[in-house]
Parts: structure tokens; C-alpha cells; sequence
């Protein structure tokens, strides 16, 4: 890493070494390897076995990056000025405060009281049970009294002169009252009556409830003043010596309370006022929302980018789900709205409160939610998408086989240098150089080309929509949803290695037969070429060679992660990558390779001093961390590990022993296959490795016109059944329409209720507007 | 060590634990406004809670189909009202949350009273203070102190508020408090009273150092809320007056009707947050800025739509639209009318000399330019009696003091009589007598020298040259060079290291100025987190109401002293 200390020598702009991101600055770069990296170091100098715990390593931290920066650049506003302290925003989250509940101390006190309570409700409710028992209105008055004072002993008339509750003598004129229920004694004014209809609704429903539970119901009374006044107004009526009562039951008003707040209770427990229902649906309905909308933003981002990873229909279909939904919780609170508003008398001022709450959160939740729905492509849309993703993709094809043509003739170049370079004793150290740097430039588009996700494979395609489905979930927090994603991603991705991995053993095993017969053709072609490049080197000048070369030499690499990159996208920087060119190409080919980089950093005369830069630069990553590679680097310099176009420092396991099946190898061919969009769709037969081998021979020969690029491409399986999609165009745009009316509609109540009358202005225009374009839509269609 | 989060947090915990449905939150006047700091109205709405109610307002229907979330304040008042509301319950469930500790005889009452069974929950959450910035927190009472002592009622409620921050952050603390208030060290004990007394519930996890808690006085730094403010936060509250992230724009000519009040809240108002502690030139440029780029948004918001397309542009960034257009309308109106009042009161002047009173020890030079702003018809009657407090409590005991004759000036600028009475009071409240520590010529060489060398240098803002004392004195607690002479331990432990948490509390409150101060601490120094509290948030004018409501006129005395001066003069 101590190169990394002199910026000057960091000509390729600032990529880290470990994770090739591009940053601005070497500030930027120092402390973003230090951020990053700093506890990897190990790794890199540990086993190959830590290898593979890297790359998975590596593939989770590129998952969860875009996330991390995101929340890195929302706090920048605060971060920017910290000196070493911490601002009190970004303060860790401390755990809940202390609490403390009193609720069994409360429970305790209040059983003892409730007890008592039910003790005394019950005992009524029994007694008017008793009571209501027999036939009252055909038995005779004086057997009717006999039955009632078996219920409660009355109290003696003698012990109460006055009445308990108003306080006035009892005479002749004012006479004493039994209370049926207790016994106690009151005067005519304070006498209250139990109607029949009740004492049944009473009984009847304890019954119920008594022999389920023995407390009265969680559902409590309230206020009841008026019942009782027009009943006691009702008995003044009757007359003054008709002691019997055919329809009802005298009590006194302590039992009627009792009794009254009882029949509230059980009113309540079956009563569910409209407003809780419609709340209930409404919560349904969001729910479903919140269900379904992510999953429709999912499809439609996909679609809209001329992926075909979901079908137009079935998008269309959920969205017109979720729209729906949307209708309805519109419909619904505006329901709960106007909810008893033309009633007499009008309701509570805190109800109509309520209900324009309720309605006020629902309007914020479609707002927040329903707007964020994009809308669908149409069905020529889609096409045009697919065609233009499709052309992009030959586009990136043609990119790719340039750049491979071009590595191709690089790589014949190199050869000869190294064979120069083996002469001259400096092997070792040169070899050391080409990897890393090769790397960087490898991946220098990686950073930037992240958002177009261009994976032939379907399931490559799949796992990075499901990686920035990842994304999207964590920079909207919904950590479940998330998690679900998560997993997906690693079912896909389990399935995609052992798919690959069976790909990948067979073309190994193709490839290692290949192989002897290209070495021999390699062998050649070292000599030739070695003698070629003495020749010019003798003959020209070396400073423009190298420098005009440069150029060129540069620029492929910079194409050709057309290709790699997208191994990485799915996959992060994984060590081991491309074992299908390790175990093939590499081998073959790396003998070349080392020259690569004299080219490449141009610049002083001699030989010894060009490898001076990059041999320095690459230190940062392979030769202090005494990467494993490096011995075997130098034990094999022809065979070249760090040679392949696309090889990266660390694919070194895997051409070490590409025909022995190491343990580990298995794993990272499945990734680096992976990663390889060539040999996927079409299998191992058009292998483009296959193809590139044999041109080789060749030198700079064109590509052969039935590239596998193309086919691959137009016989994606998935490309076809996308055909099928969007059925119900028509009706959707209209419906969208429809719906942004109702919307701009609500904006303008929402503007209007807010006073912002210019707000207002342009609303209305808008609102004519759609209403006539909608008009307009309908003429033509119709 | 985050207030308003553990505020946020207890809040939170209510809502979640009463379950779905739709819900009612019944506080009180406190607790409203303890809840109003932490959770606007459309973020609680989102969490089913659709009403809230005042538990003494008589005006509530029965509503059987509300869950009902009660956060109160665990007092006498409450406790009655709750005990009428559980005797007829309005609501079919109540959640109880007190804001403090309860009595076991208050709970009692309550559970007699729950003959229908309705309470699901009891519990106490200790979000008894108001949040204003996740480091600095108020009580918001003006006016604790009678004379030198504490208003007993106001001695308990600090006390709860202060435990109760405590609990909610989870810590136990070690205490130290100032020597030369009397205040500081009543407050102290009445806080360990309570620890000791609920040692069940200050048993948290033990840290490696115990957190410290300070407890100051305002009488020890008079200068501080004395002064003009230039930072966003603080000047707002300067020149405009913040209550509870409120801001009453009433007064400002010409305001249209929805700005007549508006919220400044760092939790969601990101361009608030970002610019609270920036200077007034700053924010200016800022918000320069965040108008350009709301111009470029509304030009495309308001060219004709003519496609459809536009128009679902239109559609989809309207809420975010109509939510920036908030913001701006919001900012550029506060920042708008702090800079009317900044150039209608000549305040760049004023607050020059301000700056001139609090830092510098040029007598002469420094009178001169109080005798000439005096004359200047735009300053107003605050601002001149304000310049005389700097005075007198700068110049106290100067040989050639000249504060009589600036008494007459302000006099003559027809200054009333009530701010006229507070220079003495002022005095008298923070005087040298009074203090225990020397605001105005530092004692120790290193302080010296750099304010010799400051003087050398000339100072790069003449406006913000002021560090409140409160700097000085946590920089030393934080080096472990805090004084216990001066700042005694309470109890016969003390801390060996260096404090990490440390909790620091006003009496007589703190200021905008003061939290900037400890905000930065906090940024600058490395493993320690600074929590600042106090009575409430002052300005110079509640400042000055506070040392009103102390009863320290010093009427007689000091009136008489003028005139008798005034009278060997001639």
C-alpha cells in the first residue's frame, strides 16, 4: 500500500484496489480503502482458503453497499465538519429508556374492588331473573307480592320514616315504595321502573355471560342521564293505589343505575359503530397496498427498462389490483368523510374530527404510495424497449468482441515480451505486474455501469434485479421485505452455481484437451512474435511505440467490461471469477501476458524502468500481501496465471490447478462461469472462449460472423413469452387518467382548504386539461 | 445521550404496544408539548393515532371505538381527572403512560376507580422534559428562583425533569455542582434525594466511568443571554422567539395567512437541520440557494402540461413539490424578517459593541461607543439597556465607572422605567458579588495569553467573538481540571478519569448560544457526548423576565445610589 502514498503514480484515476471502485480523489481513494478495507488485509495474505470466504465476502458488501452510500451522502450535511468528535445527530441510537409498569399493583387493587362490583351486579340480575320468572300479567297482585318479597326481604316500613334518597316524610299522602330488587324503601318521586323488555335483554344476556365469565363485559357504560328521566316521568302517571305492575318492576334508582350501565355494557359488546367498519376495510385495503405496491414497482421498473423478466399482463393485471385498491381506500374514507354529516342532530364535533383524520391520512398514504406507481409501457412501448435493449446489447456484443480481439492481439504481443523479458532475467518481477492492473482497468466501467443491468442470463438476470430490488428495499427501510429478498437472492444464486458449475466441469474438460494443441501453436507463436518485437524494438523508437500504443492497449480494456463487469454485478469483486478463462485461456495464452503492461505504462526507455510504476502499483495488492498467486507466479512464468484478458490478480487457484479439481475450484468456477454471459444461454457448444482459442493461431483475426454473441441473444427463452404481454392497453391509460382527474381533483380541495389560491389556479388548468385530453382519448377510441 | 430520540422512542413504545385500531392520545398542557417535540401530527397519524385530546377538556364525546393512549404528567390534577374519566369511561381501552414516578396511593385511587375494567395498562415512561436538539433539553419554566432560592414548587419540578432525563437516557450519575449557588447545590441534593430514594430504578448496566452530571447557575454567566445572537437557532429565537420549535410570525408585516405560525424542527426540516448552527451570512447564501433550485423545480411545475406525460410528471412530484414549496416559503420569510429587524434596529452595530463589552477590556473606547449608540434614535429601548447591563456588569467595580451617567442617557432616550430598574437588577442577580468564578479577566496564564494574543491577531468575526463561560468550564471538566473548590463533588466519591457522559444543567436556564457551544464540544471532542439542559431556553428578553420574576429589583439601594451620584455630579 505504500505506493498508494505518491498520487502521481495513479495514472488510471483512483480505483481501489480490492474493490476497483472509482473515486475521485486519493483522499477520497485512502480513505475509502481504509473505510473499507482495512480489516481485509488479512484476507488477501491468508490461505486460498480465505479466497472463497472473500468472495462472499466481497458479494454481500456489494449488496449492501448502494444502500451504505446512500445514507453516507443523506447525513454528508452534518459529517462534512467533524473534527474527531461526534455530532449529537449521528449519536448511536441508545436503547430504550427506563420504565416501570404499576399494573399488577393496580390489577390487584382493582380486583378487590371489582369483585364487590360483580358480586352486587349479579345478585340483581338474579333476583330480577326471579322476578320476571313467572306469568305476571294473569297472576293476581297479592300472589305477585307474595313472590316478590320471597326474592329480598323488604325492609320494615317503620324503620324508615324518611325517604333515603329526597329526604321527605312518608304519610298518607306520601307513601312508602319497596324497591323489588333490594328491598329498600323509597318515596313515589324517586321510584324507578324496570320494563319487561329489558329485565329480559338483561337476563337473557347474562345468562350468556355469566357462565362464561364472571365479570361484566370490557366493554363499559357511559353517560345515560335521559333514560331514566322520561321513565320516572312516565310512572307519575299511573295511579296511586295500583300497586300492581303488569309490564314492569318497581326498583329503586341505585339498582336502575346498575342495571342500566349492565344493558350498556351488553348494547356495546354486539353494537360496532359504521366508522369501525369501514376503518376495518379501509386498513385491509392499505395493507393490500402495501403488499402489492412494491411488487408492481418491481415489474414495472423491469418492464420499463426493457427487461422481460416479467410479462407485461401479469403487470398489468397487478397494477390494475393495486389501483383498485387504491379506489377503494379513496372510496372509503371518503365514506368515513361524510359519515353522519346530513344527520339530526349533527354528530359531535370530535367525531367529525375523527372522521376528516381518518380521511387526511388516507389521502397522505395514496399520495405517498400511489404516486410513486410509474406507469406501464405500452404494448408498442415495450417492443421499441426491447428492440432498443436489444441493440444495445449487440452494441455491447460488438464492444465486447473488439475488445476481445484486441486482448487477443495483445496477448500475442505480450508473449513475445515476456519471451524478451525471460532473457533478460526480470521475469519475476514484471510478472507480478499485468494482474492488478489489468484489473483495475478491467473494471473501471463497473463502478459507473452498475445501473444497466444487461446479464443475458436469465437467472444472472433475475439475481441483479433482485440486488437492486434489495437496494431499493434498504433505501426504503423496509428491512422484512428485504430480508425476503435476501433470501431469494441466495436461492438464485445457489441454483445459478450448481447450474454453472456442471457447465463449467464439462467445459473444462473439453478445454484441457484443446489445450495441448494450442500450447504447441502458442509455442510457435512466442517465437515469432518475440522475434518480431526485437526487430522493432531495434528499429524504432521506443517512447512513441510504447506511447502510441498505449492508446490503443488502453481504450479495449476500458470496452471490455462490457463483459466482465457483469459477472460482478451480480457477483462483487470476486477473487476468483473467471476460472472458465483461468483454466482455459490463461494457460494457453498467459505466456504473452506479462508484456501487456509495458505497453500499457509507457513511458521511460528502458525496459527495467517502464515495470517500475505498475510493478509498484500492483505491490498494493499482491506483493506485500504475499498473495499465494505470487509463488506460483514465479514458479510457472510461462504459464502465465495473470494473462488472461479478463484474468484479475487473484483468479490464481484456479488455473494453478484447473485440471485437478481443487476443492475450491469447483466453488469459483461456478461463480466465475457465472459471470461469463458467453457461455451460459447457449451452453458449452458455443463457448466463445472455444472460438477465441482458436483464432488465436490467427492473430487479429475478425470474428467470425456466427458469433455466439448474437445467438445467444435472439434465442434467449425469455425474450419470447414477453410477447404476450400488455392486452388491456387501452383501458389502463384511461383509467390512469381518470384517476390523476380524481387526484389533481383532491389537490385542489387540499390547495383550496389551505388557502393557496394560486395553487388552485394552476390545478384547475391542469385538471381541464386532462379532462380533455381523457375526452378526446374517448372520441378516438370510440 | 440522544433527548429527543429517547423521547421519540417512549412515544413509539406507546403507540406500538396498544395494537391496531383506531386511536385517541389524551395528555395534558406539558405533555403536549413534550410529544409536539418529537412527532409531527402527519408522521403520528401514520401510526393510527387520529385524535388528540387535552384529558381536562370537557368537551370530549364518548367514543367507544377509540383506544385511548393517556401520557401524563403524574400530578394531583391528572391523577383526579383519571379517576373521573375511568368512573365513566369515554373510550372502550386506556393505555396509562405517567410522564414520572407515581405514588402507590395514586394508583390505588386509580384502580378503585376502574370499576369497568378499561385500563389494559399502567406504566411510567420518563419523557418528562422537553426535547428541543438531540443534545439540549428545557423544562420550559421561566422564572425558578425567588431571590437566591428556589421556588419550591419549581425546585420539584426540575427535579423530576432532571430525573427523569436521567432515567430515560439510563444513567446514574456522579454529581458536581457550583459552589457559589446555593440553587445549584439544593437542586443537586434534591436530584441524589431521588436517586437514592428509587434505587431500583437507577440500576443501569455500569459504565467504565460513571456519567457526570453539572449542575450551573445562570447567576454565574450573565453575559451570555445578554447578547445578540448571529446563528440560525439562536437568532431566530433572539429576534423572533422560538416555543417549542414555534415561531410567531404574527407580527411580521405583510405575512400571509398560513406562515402566521410556522415550525422549525431539525427532525424533519432537512434544511433547517443543516443550517440551525450556520452563521446569518451563510444562511443567506443557502438559501439563496434552495430558492434557485426551487425556481428551476416550480418553472418546470408550472409550464403548460401539455402531454400527458407532463401532466404525470406533474402529478407524481406534486406532493414533493407543494412539500419543498413549504420550505421555502417558510425559510425565506423567517430569514427575510430577521434581516428586516437586523437592519431596522441597526443590530451589526449594536451587537459590535456587545461583542466589544463581553470580550475586550478597553474601558474608554468600550464606553465611548455604548455613550454614541445611546444616542442613535434607530437602537431600541432593549437594546440600549442591554448595552448598560454589559456595562455595568463588565465595568462593576471599575475605577472610573461611569454607569450613573448612562443611567441618565438611557433616561433621556426615554427608556422606561422597567428596563431602566433591570440594569440593577441585572447586576444584581449576576454580579461580581455574586459569582463565583471571574467571567470577564481569566486568571490562569495560558487563558492570558490567548486572549493577548486574540488581541494581537484581531479577530476574524467581530460579531462572534464570544465564548459563553460554559465553554471554558467544560473544556476544563472535560480535561479533568475542573476546580473542586469551585465545582464540588456531591457525596464523598469522585470521578478519577476523564468524564465521558456528562449531563449539564442551568438553573435560570441556557441558551441557544450555549448549546451551539456544547453541539461543537461534542463534534470536536473525541469519546465524550455533552448533554445540555436548563430551566428553559432564553433570549434577552425572557432572560431579563426571568430576573424579573426573582424579585431582585434592588430598587431601593440602587436607585438611591444613582441619584445620590448623580447628585454630587452637580
Amino acid at each position: 500500500m505504500a505506493s498508494l502514498d505518491d498520487p502521481g503514480e495513479v495514472r488510471e484515476g483512483f480505483l481501489c484496489p480490492l474493490c476497483l471502485k472509482d473515486l475521485q480523489s486519493f483522499y477520497q481513494l485512502q480513505s475509502h480503502y481504509e473505510e473499507e478495507h482495512s480489516g481485509e488485509d488479512r484476507d488477501v495474505r491468508g490461505q486460498i482458503k480465505s479466497l472463497v470466504q472473500k468472495a462472499k465476502k466481497a458479494k454481500n458488501r456489494l449488496l449492501k453497499r448502494e444502500g451504505d452510500d446512500r445514507a453516507e451522502s443523506g447525513t454528508q450535511g452534518y459529517e462534512s465538519f467533524s473534527y474527531g468528535g461526534v455530532d449529537p445527530y449521528m449519536w448511536e441510537p441508545q436503547e430504550l429508556g427506563a420504565m416501570r409498569s404499576h399494573l399488577s399493583n393496580f390489577k390487584k387493587h382493582r380486583a378487590a374492588r371489582i369483585d364487590h362490583y360483580v358480586v352486587e351486579v349479579n345478585k340483581l340480575i338474579i333476583r330480577l331473573e326471579k322476578l320476571t320468572a313467572f306469568d305476571r300479567t294473569n297472576a293476581e297482585s297479592a300472589k305477585i307480592r307474595a313472590i316478590e318479597k320471597s326474592v329480598v326481604p323488604w325492609v320494615n316500613d317503620q324503620d324508615v320514616p324518611f325517604c333515603p334518597d329526597c329526604g321527605n316524610k312518608f304519610g298518607i299522602r306520601n307513601r312508602r315504595h319497596h324497591c323489588r330488587l333490594c328491598g329498600s324503601i323509597m318515596c313515589k318521586k324517586c321510584m324507578e321502573f324496570i320494563s319487561l323488555p329489558l329485565a329480559n335483554k338483561l337476563t337473557s344476556a347474562s345468562k350468556d355471560s355469566l357462565s362464561t365469565h364472571t365479570s361484566p363485559s370490557h366493554s363499559p357504560t357511559s353517560v345515560h342521564g335521559s333514560r331514566r328521566g322520561s321513565i320516572s316521568s312516565m310512572s307519575s302517571v299511573s295511579s296511586v293505589l295500583d300497586e300492581k305492575d303488569d309490564d314492569r318492576i318497581r326498583c329503586c334508582m341505585h339498582c336502575k343505575d346498575t342495571l342500566l350501565k349492565r344493558e350498556q355494557q351488553i348494547d356495546e359488546k354486539e353494537h360496532t359503530p359504521d366508522v369501525v367498519k369501514l376503518y376495518e376495510k379501509l386498513r385491509l385495503y392499505m395493507e393490500k397496498v402495501d403488499q402489492k405496491a412494491p411488487e408492481y414497482v418491481r415489474m414495472a421498473t423491469s418492464l420499463n427498462a426493457g427487461e422481460t423478466t416479467y410479462s407485461l399482463e401479469h403487470a398489468n393485471d397487478l397494477r390494475v389490483q393495486v389501483q383498485k385498491a387504491y379506489e377503494l381506500i379513496d372510496a372509503l374514507s371518503k365514506k368515513i368523510l361524510t359519515l353522519g354529516l346530513n344527520q339530526d342532530p349533527p354528530p359531535h364535533p370530535n367525531t367529525l374530527r375523527l372522521q376528516r383524520m381518518v380521511r387526511y391520512s388516507a389521502t397522505l398514504f395514496v399520495q405517498e404510495k400511489l404516486l410513486g406507481l410509474m406507469s406501464l409501457p405500452t404494448k408498442e412501448q415495450f417492443e421499441e424497449l426491447k428492440k432498443k435493449r436489444k441493440q444495445e446489447m449487440e452494441k455491447k456484443m460488438i464492444l465486447e468482441r473488439q475488445a476481445a480481439l484486441e486482448s487477443q492481439r495483445r496477448l500475442t504481443e505480450r508473449q513475445s515480451d515476456l519471451a524478451s523479458r525471460a532473457t533478460n532475467g526480470e521475469v519475476a518481477s514484471f510478472r507480478r505486474g499485468p494482474a492488478p492492473l489489468r484489473k483495475a482497468e478491467g473494471w473501471l466501467p463497473l463502478s459507473g455501469g452498475q445501473g444497466h443491468s444487461e446479464d443475458s442470463d436469465p437467472l444472472l438476470q433475475q439475481i441483479h434485479n433482485i440486488t437492486s430490488f434489495i437496494r431499493q428495499a434498504k433505501a426504503a427501510g423496509r428491512t422484512d421485505e428485504m430480508r425476503t429478498l435476501q433470501e431469494n437472492l441466495r436461492q438464485l444464486q445457489d441454483e445459478y452455481d450448481q447450474q454453472q458449475t456442471e457447465k463449467a466441469i464439462e467445459l473444462s474438460r473439453r478445454q484441457a484437451e484443446e489445450e495441448d494443441l494450442q500450447r504447441e501453436q502458442l509455442q510457435m507463436l512466442q517465437e515469432r512474435e518475440w522475434e518480431r518485437e526485437r526487430e522493432q524494438f531495434q528499429a524504432t523508437s521506443l517512447h512513441t511505440r510504447t506511447r502510441s500504443l498505449d492508446f490503443q492497449e488502453v481504450r479495449p480494456f476500458q470496452l471490455e467490461p462490457g463483459r466482465e463487469p457483469r459477472t460482478h454485478l451480480a457477483y462483487a469483486p470476486d477473487p476468483g471469477s473467471p476460472p472458465v478463462q483461468s483454466s482455459t485461456v490463461p494457460k494457453t495464452l498467459s505466456p504473452s501476458s506479462a508484456g501487456e503492461p509495458i505497453r500499457v505504462w509507457s513511458g521511460p526507455p528502458a525496459l527495467s524502468q517502464e515495470f517500475f510504476p505498475q510493478s509498484t502499483m500492483s505491490q498494493q495488492n499482491e506483493v506485500p500481501a504475499l498473495n499465494p498467486f505470487d509463488e506460483e507466479d514465479l514458479s510457472s512464468p510461462t504459464e502465465g496465471t495473470g494473462g488472461s484478458p479478463a484474468a484479475e490478480a487473484s483468479f490464481g487457484p484456479s488455473a494453478q490447478i484447473p485440471k485437478e479439481y481443487n476443492p475450491f475450484e469447483e466453488e469459483e468456477e461456478e461463480e466465475a462461469v457465472a459471470g461469463n454471459p458467453f457461455t451460459t444461454p447457449d451452453g458449452p457448444v458455443s463457448n466463445p472462449f472455444d472460438e477465441k482459442d482458436e483464432h488465436h493461431p490467427q492473430r487479429l483475426s475478425p470474428p467470425v460472423p456466427g458469433n455466439p454473441f448474437e445467438e445467444h441473444t435472439s434465442t434467449n427463452p425469455f425474450e419470447m413469452d414477453s410477447d404476450s404481454g400488455p392486452e388491456a392497453e387501452e383501458p389502463i391509460e384511461e383509467e390512469l387518467l381518470l384517476q390523476q382527474i380524481d387526484n389533481i381533483k383532491a389537490y385542489i380541495f387540499d390547495a383550496k382548504q389551505c388557502g393557496r389560491l394560486d395553487e388552485v389556479e394552476v390545478l384547475t388548468e391542469n385538471l381541464r386539461e386532462l379532462k380533455r385530453t381523457l375526452a378526446k382519448q374517448k372520441g378516438g377510441t370510440d | 445521550m440522544n433527548v429527543v430520540f429517547a423521547v421519540k422512542q417512549y412515544i413509539s413504545k406507546m403507540i406500538e404496544d396498544s395494537g391496531p385500531g383506531m386511536k385517541v392520545l389524551l395528555m395534558d398542557k406539558e405533555t403536549t408539548g413534550i410529544v409536539s417535540m418529537v412527532y409531527t401530527q402527519s408522521e403520528i397519524l401514520q401510526k393510527e393515532v387520529y385524535l388528540f385530546e387535552r384529558l381536562d377538556s370537557q368537551n370530549r364525546e364518548v367514543m367507544k371505538h377509540l383506544k385511548a393512549i393517556c401520557f401524563l404528567r403524574p400530578t394531583k390534577e391528572n391523577v383526579d381527572y383519571l379517576i373521573q374519566e375511568l368512573r365513566r369511561p369515554k373510550y372502550s381501552v386506556y393505555f396509562i403512560y405517567f410522564s414520572n414516578v407515581i405514588s402507590k396511593s395514586d394508583v390505588k385511587s386509580l384502580a378503585e376507580a376502574d370499576e369497568q375494567e378499561v385500563v389494559t395498562e399502567v406504566q411510567e415512561f420518563y419523557g418528562d422534559y422537553i426535547a428541543v436538539n438531540p443534545h439540549l433539553f428545557s423544562l420550559n419554566i421561566l422564572g425558578c428562583c425567588q431571590g437566591r432560592n428556589w421556588d419550591p414548587a419549581q425546585l420539584s419540578r426540575t427535579t423530576q425533569g432532571l430525573t427523569a432525563l436521567l432515567l430515560s437516557l439510563k444513567k446514574c450519575p456522579m454529581i458536581r455542582y457550583q459552589l457559589s449557588s446555593e440553587a445549584a447545590k439544593r437542586l443537586a441534593e434534591c436530584v441524589k434525594q431521588v436517586i437514592t430514594k428509587e434505587y431500583e430504578l437507577f440500576e443501569f448496566r455500569r459504565t467504565e466511568v460513571p456519567p457526570l452530571l453539572l449542575v450551573l447557575d445562570r447567576c454565574d454567566d450573565t453575559v451570555t443571554p445578554l447578547l445578540d445572537q448571529w446563528t440560525y437557532q439562536a437568532m431566530v429565537h433572539e429576534l423572533l422567539g422560538i416555543n417549542n420549535n414555534r415561531i410567531d410570525l404574527s407580527r411580521v408585516p405583510g405575512i400571509s395567512k398560513d406562515l402566521r405560525e410556522v415550525v422549525l424542527s431539525a427532525e424533519n426540516d432537512e434544511f433547517y437541520a443543516n443550517n440551525m448552527y450556520l452563521n446569518f451570512a451563510e444562511i443567506g447564501s443557502n438559501i439563496k440557494n434552495l430558492m434557485e433550485d426551487f425556481q428551476k423545480k416550480k418553472q418546470k411545475e408550472q409550464q403548460k402540461l401539455e402531454s400527458i406525460a407532463d401532466m404525470k410528471a406533474f402529478v407524481e412530484n406534486y406532493p414533493q413539490f407543494k412539500k419543498m414549496s413549504g420550505t421555502v416559503s417558510k425559510h425565506v420569510t423567517v430569514v427575510g424578517e430577521l434581516s428586516r429587524l437586523v437592519s431596522e434596529r441597526n443590530l451589526l452595530e449594536v451587537s459590535e459593541v456587545e461583542q466589544e463589552l463581553a470580550c475586550q477590556n478597553d474601558h474608554s473606547s468600550a464606553l465611548q461607543n455604548v455613550k454614541r449608540l445611546l444616542q442613535n434614535p434607530r437602537v431600541t429601548e432593549l437594546d440600549a439597556a442591554r448595552l448598560v447591563m454589559l456595562y455595568a456588569l463588565h465595568y462593576e467595580r471599575h475605577s472610573s465607572n461611569s454607569l450613573p451617567g448612562l443611567m441618565v442617557d438611557l433616561r433621556n432616550k426615554g427608556v422606561s422605567e422597567k428596563y431602566r430598574k433591570l440594569v440593577s437588577a441585572v447586576v444584581e442577580y449576576g454580579g461580581k458579588r455574586v459569582r463565583g468564578s471571574d467571567l470577564f479577566s481569566p486568571k490562569d496564564a495560558v487563558a492570558i495569553t490567548k486572549q493577548f494574543l486574540k488581541g494581537l491577531k484581531g479577530v476574524e468575526n467581530v460579531y462572534t467573538q464570544h465564548q459563553p463561560f460554559l465553554h471554558e468550564t467544560l473544556d476544563h471538566l472535560i480535561k479533568g481540571k475542573l476546580k473542586e473548590t469551585q465545582y464540588p463533588y456531591l457525596g464523598p466519591s469522585t470521578l478519577r478519569d476523564r468524564p465521558q457522559d456528562i449531563i449539564v444543567f442551568v438553573i435560570g436556564g441556557a441558551t441557544y448560544e450555549e448549546a451551539l457551544t456544547v453541539y461543537n464540544l461534542n463534534r470536536t471532542t473525541p469519546g465524550v457526548r455533552i448533554v445540555l439542559g436548563g430551566t428553559t431556553v432564553h433570549n434577552t428578553k425572557s432572560f431579563l423576565e426571568e430576573v424579573l420574576a426573582s424579585g431582585l429589583h434592588g430598587r431601593s439601594k440602587e436607585g438611591s445610589q444613582v441619584t445620590a451620584r448623580s447628585a454630587s455630579r452637580r
